[in-house]
């Protein structure tokens, strides 16, 4: 199948969706008295099947969703000890178990069907694995946010190397305009040929870049500032806004009617711009989180206006669905916990084509998790907590 | 119940035990884990790091764990710190939790009191005939390998993790737990045994925090692991511990010291991690780093000894024992925190005739599974440590739920 194929079968999917949607939204509009509908999601408690070769995962740090519907996450498997990992040490201390390979790529039944990453010759693997997003041509981009990272990487998907974009050690703040400031996540725009990427851990801004040559086309801070790396202290909700994003800059994605919504995650709110980076609105989500911040990832609905919006929040635990021309919060689920449904450090979400939610923990959460789609719901409860199936 | 007829059987059977020695002339248990169950947590409450899984009389499935010094200040308790750095979620669940079969929070209580000394880190939980409930305490935490904290690079000291004080709801919004400073004046190291009612009104505690005493002790334990009555309720066998390398046997009414036995002579006992006592009077006691269950009679003759995962090193393999719910307790499940997996031993011979588990966070999965029970009806419930911090429950195959 060609990519152009590909596309438009994928395009076909989109307007039946959104048919479907609109019968449905008309159906659960009919039922509910006064008439919130919103997507509804239960977990798939039994997804994804046992990880072959006693393989284990580490922090979670990214997934996406290729046009195939399979699934693809980034995990740390540097970072898993030797009571979890015990039969990579060496010499092994038990049976079980294995760190598996960064890289994992699941079919939609759950089952790996691809695994590869590591250091190699040729590109610099990141001291920590970040983000991970596969592009319209089949590439797969990976951030990476510690140290001296500076830099992205793409590979193809069967994880040829193909380009590395900065270089470790060498960035220069926010108005570098060749390396990153451990970036943490990248968006491709297939229109334009454009990646944005959220730079970063270390710098504060959005950055835009020729996805095929890496060349700098534009970058800016928060409301569309000049960035500016001045530390402006922890985050307080009791205080006017500050003028910059603080770090992490967590997610740029630009939606199909052409507005990036960018994660400013300590400061608890979502900005968003044209892509030309002309500030257009902001809005907060659980103003009184303090540490790690509510905003962690963006994902939109999968009818083609991206009616809903929806938001990972790690630190309160849970996924926010949102009307993304309002920006109300709906409804939300999940919880704290570490059973089907419930997280530990949400860390990031893609949808599928058919609307199914997947999700990743860091920290010790360590899980890829699947949420089903089941259509437009009226809202019964503001907090849904864990959505266990019925 | 309606819930698993929604999960499709091929993925259920990824889950399920598998037979593994076919030496075994009578096949072993199969079981398949209940991914639904226990119920979420009511409050945002959450599990710790559970020490100590028990079933009691009524099927009720009771649970301690490590609460508020097993949660990760920064990350994973936002609302139980000072300041909240979350509006609700998430805070410490008591220490000791009380479930029904069906998977329903009934009651919790724990913490500490002026009648007795909350441990510094609980180990295991045994509830006797009468209801009565009885938790070792085992600390400071049994944590082999500090990589396993330094490697989520986090603020988790081995003065934090060693030195905090209580846990449970009681200190909830003190700011403490791990990964924040300063630590608390450590508290007395663990050494003794609590016995509570099943609504958690104290009752009696052997032995004393601060006091520990060595293998030849009448009066004191130190860092016991495990306790266990005996079926006809006068007796309750302390596995200790942690540090002794010893069974000690009270009168469960009085406390009173009534006989203890070390391993014999090339075949001492590593950490004593469980006691366990059969209905045929025979005790059996995880010899967790030698990768050993021993069986003794209740005066300490030995009987015999099983190997288990042999090559285990590190934290070692048979870390609890539970008997099979057949009158004659053919089966002994083994819970290894090491290998992520509990193995099934015919009672017998000691020999191992199957297993289930893996490691991972998923349904079925294990992270540090160091506790094991069962019910009337032969489920299996499993405890997990460290970052496991979870109950779950594996039903028999092929049994109505």
């Amino acid at each position: 199948m060609t990519t152009r194929a590909i596309l438009t079968a994928l395009v076909a999917v989109l307007l039946a969706l959104g048919l479907v949607e609109r019968r449905l939204e008309r159906t659960a509009a009919a039922q509910a008295k006064p008439g919130v509908v919103a997507p509804r999601f239960e977990v798939d408690p039994l997804w994804p099947k046992r990880l072959p070769k006693n393989w284990v995962l580490g922090q979670v740090i990214g997934v996406t969703v290729d046009a195939r519907d399979h699934v693809w996450i980034v995990h740390r498997d540097n970072l898993l000890g030797a009571n979890e990992a015990a039969a990579s040490e060496n010499p092994p201390t038990a049976s079980c178990c294995v760190k598996a390979p960064p890289v994992l790529e699941f079919d939609p039944a759950g089952n790996v069907v691809g695994h590869w990453g590591g250091p190699a010759e040729g590109y610099d693997w990141p001291e920590s694995n970040h983000g991970i997003t596969i592009d319209h041509k089949d590439n797969v981009w990976i951030g990476a946010n510690v140290g001296t990272d500076a830099h992205l990487l793409k590979f193809t998907r069967a994880g040829k190397f193909l380009m590395q974009f900065g270089k470790p050690g060498q960035n220069k703040g926010s108005n570098d305009t060749e390396n990153f400031g451990r970036p943490a996540k990248i968006f491709v725009d297939a229109r334009t040929n454009e990646a944005y990427i959220a730079d970063g851990y270390s710098n504060k801004r959005v950055v835009v870049i020729d996805a095929d040559t890496g060349k700098f086309k534009r970058y800016w801070g928060a409301y569309g500032n000049k960035p500016d790396d001045t530390s402006f202290g922890n985050y307080d909700p009791n205080v006017p806004p500050i003028q910059q994003f603080r770090t992490p800059v967590h997610c740029a994605e630009l939606s199909n009617d052409g507005l990036v919504y960018v994660c400013d995650r300590p400061n608890d709110r979502i900005q968003i711009f044209t892509p030309e980076g002309k500030f257009v609105k902001e809005v907060f989500v659980a103003k009184n989180t303090l540490g790690d911040g509510s905003v962690w990832d963006i994902a939109f609905s999968k009818d083609p206006q991206q009616k809903y919006l929806f938001l990972a929040d790690g630190k309160n635990e849970k996924i926010y669905v949102m009307l993304r021309e309002t920006m109300e919060i709906l409804t939300t689920f999940g919880a704290g916990g570490r059973q089907p449904g419930q997280f530990f450090a949400v860390h990031s979400i893609a949808l599928d084509s058919k609307g199914n939610m997947y999700t990743v923990e860091t920290y010790e959460g360590r899980r890829l998790q699947k949420f089903v789609y089941k259509g437009l719901a009226p809202v019964t409860k503001m907090d849904q907590g864990t959505v266990w199936p019925k | 119940m309606q819930r698993t007829l929604t999960i499709p059987a091929a993925a259920l059977a990824i889950l399920t035990a598998g037979a593994l020695a076919p030496s075994a002339f009578q096949a072993a248990p199969t079981l398949q884990v209940d991914p639904l169950w226990p119920k979420p947590l009511p409050n945002h409450w959450l599990l710790g790091s559970v020490t100590g899984v028990a079933v009691d009389a009524r099927d009720h499935i009771w649970v301690v764990h490590r609460g508020y010094d097993s949660m990760t200040a920064r990350t994973e308790i936002g609302a139980a710190t000072t300041p909240k750095t979350a509006d609700e979620c998430c805070v410490p669940a008591p220490p000791v939790l009380e479930f029904d079969a069906a998977g329903t929070l009934i009651s919790h209580w724990g913490g500490p009191g002026d009648k007795y000394e909350w441990p510094v880190s609980p180990g295991g939980i045994a509830v006797d005939g009468k209801g009565n409930v009885w938790i070792a305490a085992a600390g400071p935490p049994d944590i082999p390998g500090s990589a396993n904290a330094s490697s989520r690079g986090r603020a988790a000291a081995a003065t934090t993790t060693t030195a905090t004080t209580t846990g449970g709801a009681a200190t909830a919004g003190q700011g403490r737990g791990r990964g924040t400073t300063p630590a608390p004046p450590p508290k007395p190291q663990d050494a003794h045994v609590l016995k509570f009612s099943r609504t958690g009104q104290f009752l009696l505690q052997i032995g004393k925090a601060g006091a520990p005493g060595g293998n030849d002790s009448t009066t004191a334990l130190n860092r016991p692991a495990g306790v266990a009555v005996d079926p006809t309720g006068a007796e309750v066998y302390v596995a200790d511990g942690f540090v002794n390398r010893r069974v000690v046997v009270f009168d469960a009414a009085t406390g009173a010291y009534k006989r203890h036995w070390s391993g014999r002579q090339g075949a001492e006992f590593g950490s004593v991690s469980c006691a366990k006592v059969a209905k045929d009077g025979t005790v059996y006691v995880c010899d967790r780093a030698n990768n050993r269950v021993q069986a003794f009679d209740k005066n300490g003759a030995f009987l015999k000894m099983g190997v288990v995962a042999k090559d285990t090193r590190g934290t070692g393999s048979v870390w609890d024992v539970a008997f099979s719910n057949d009158p004659q307790q053919r089966y002994l499940y083994v819970a290894d925190g090491h290998d992520q997996k509990v193995f099934i031993l015919r009672r017998d011979t000691l020999e191992t005739v199957g297993s289930f588990g893996d490691g991972g966070r998923y349904p079925g999965t294990f992270y540090s599974v160091g506790s094991v029970a069962v019910d009337s009806r032969g489920n299996v419930y499993t405890g997990e440590t460290l970052e496991g911090k979870r109950v779950q429950k594996f039903v028999p195959r092929g049994a109505g739920r």
